[in-house]
């Protein structure tokens, strides 16, 4: 009677990393399938597009500003600061692979040591944790937004490639639960505007679909690099909540979810967004 | 001629709050701190500022008289009564307007043309 229940035990060892994958993968492929429904006019590709794949005036714009990233020098800002040598020698370019080429399509991840969500600027400052120097402020455009842009201008072209271990499932899980949650005073989820809205005008501007918002990650406004999350604290304010603060579990989570929504589409990092 | 001019301002003190109150439908209709209504509704053509916003439906008079002014009001209270997965927010029920804040909306939504 034991060996069949320990041949079980190890089946179901070995296939839960399958099955963690294949969960956050269904969540995926069911809301594709959803915006190819709702939205068939639309190629998948042009999800990233956000709210301009709706508004060829504003697709025309964001066409216009496609260098915005270097035309406003976010990019050399951030490329300064990661070749910025630390006082022991050594840089933010020392603690990514490959000199952090083609390494944020694989961002946010999840850390089982820490047993948390790690994202591509959490990860920025545990490097400059690491080599004891002080941290960037999560929120700060000009510091941790501008490396951030920079890291992930050199994965331009990549697939986003977020990885959801099994160990990692219910960080997912709770990233989707907060997406579809209503929340605040407005009594809206997330997915109030960018699933069932997606495509739809809110305040005159069409709103983004959930799947594309990750590919981006780093958005250029007003010459500025805006994170993801200080665009997700934005909407919580409109939604009538306090924002969690960036780097939090909370909106950690919700970036993973977000950002494993965007797999196998093609980054385009540090995109041009229209002032608010 | 001094004592009038006292009476007058006690009045009027006594009176702009109440006016302080009494915003204009319009205003309710369009401002981000009240109903916010413009977001995601649009208006028939001269009754208001024009906008594409559509994640709400187009509002015109004839649908908000066939609804009839209890249902408007109700709807403005609290939307998710009647329809659970509206994204409207549920005015009344979250007090982000005041009952006769939402009595003055509703009579604005009823004699659209």
């Amino acid at each position: 009677m034991r060996c069949p229940d320990l041949r079980l035990a190890l089946a179901a060892w070995l296939c839960a990393p399958a099955l963690a994958i294949g969960a956050a993968e269904q969540v995926r492929t069911e809301l594709a399938a959803r915006f190819q429904k709702d939205l068939p006019a639309l190629p998948a590709s042009d999800y990233i597009l956000g709210g301009a794949a709706f508004d060829p005036a504003l697709r025309a714009r964001l066409d216009e500003n496609a260098n915005a990233a270097q035309t406003s020098g976010v990019l050399e800002a951030g490329r300064k600061l990661f070749s910025r040598k630390f006082k022991n020698g050594r840089s933010l370019a020392s603690c990514f692979p490959n000199g952090g080429k083609r390494v944020a399509g694989a961002y946010p991840q999840y850390d089982s040591r820490l047993k948390r969500v790690v994202t591509l600027e959490t990860a920025i400052n545990q490097c400059l944790k690491a080599n004891a120097e002080p941290l960037y402020d999560l929120d700060d455009p000009a510091t941790l937004g501008a490396v951030a842009a920079y890291l992930r201008s050199l994965s331009d072209g990549q697939k986003v490639a977020v990885r959801v271990p099994a160990a990692a499932e219910e960080r997912f899980d709770q990233g989707r639960r907060l997406y579809d949650s209503r929340m605040g005073q407005q009594n809206w989820a997330c997915a109030s505007c960018h699933v069932q809205g997606a495509g739809k005008r809110y305040a005159d501007i069409p709103l983004s679909p959930a799947i594309g918002q990750g590919a981006i990650a780093t958005a250029i406004r007003d010459g500025k690099a805006v994170t993801l999350q200080a665009r997700m604290r934005e909407c919580l304010e409109r939604m009538g909540v306090a924002p969690f603060a960036a780097g939090s579990d909370e909106l950690n989570n919700l970036e993973y979810y977000l950002t494993y929504l965007s797999n196998g589409l093609v980054m385009r990092p540090n995109a041009w967004r229209p002032a608010r | 001629m001094a004592r009038r001019l006292l009476h007058l301002a006690f009045a009027a003190g006594m009176i702009l709050p109440v006016c302080a109150q009494d915003m204009p439908a319009l205003d309710l209709y369009t401002r981000v701190d009240k109903g916010h209504c413009i977001a995601c509704h649009q208006l028939p053509a001269g009754t208001g500022p024009a906008t594409r916003s559509d994640l709400g439906p187009a509002l015109t008079g004839a649908r908000m008289r066939e609804l009839g002014r209890a249902r408007v009001r109700d709807v403005l209270r609290d939307p998710t009564a009647a329809n659970p997965a509206t994204v409207m927010p549920p005015y009344g029920r979250h007090r982000i307007l005041e009952a006769r804040e939402i009595e003055r909306l509703s009579e604005f939504l009823l004699a659209l043309p």
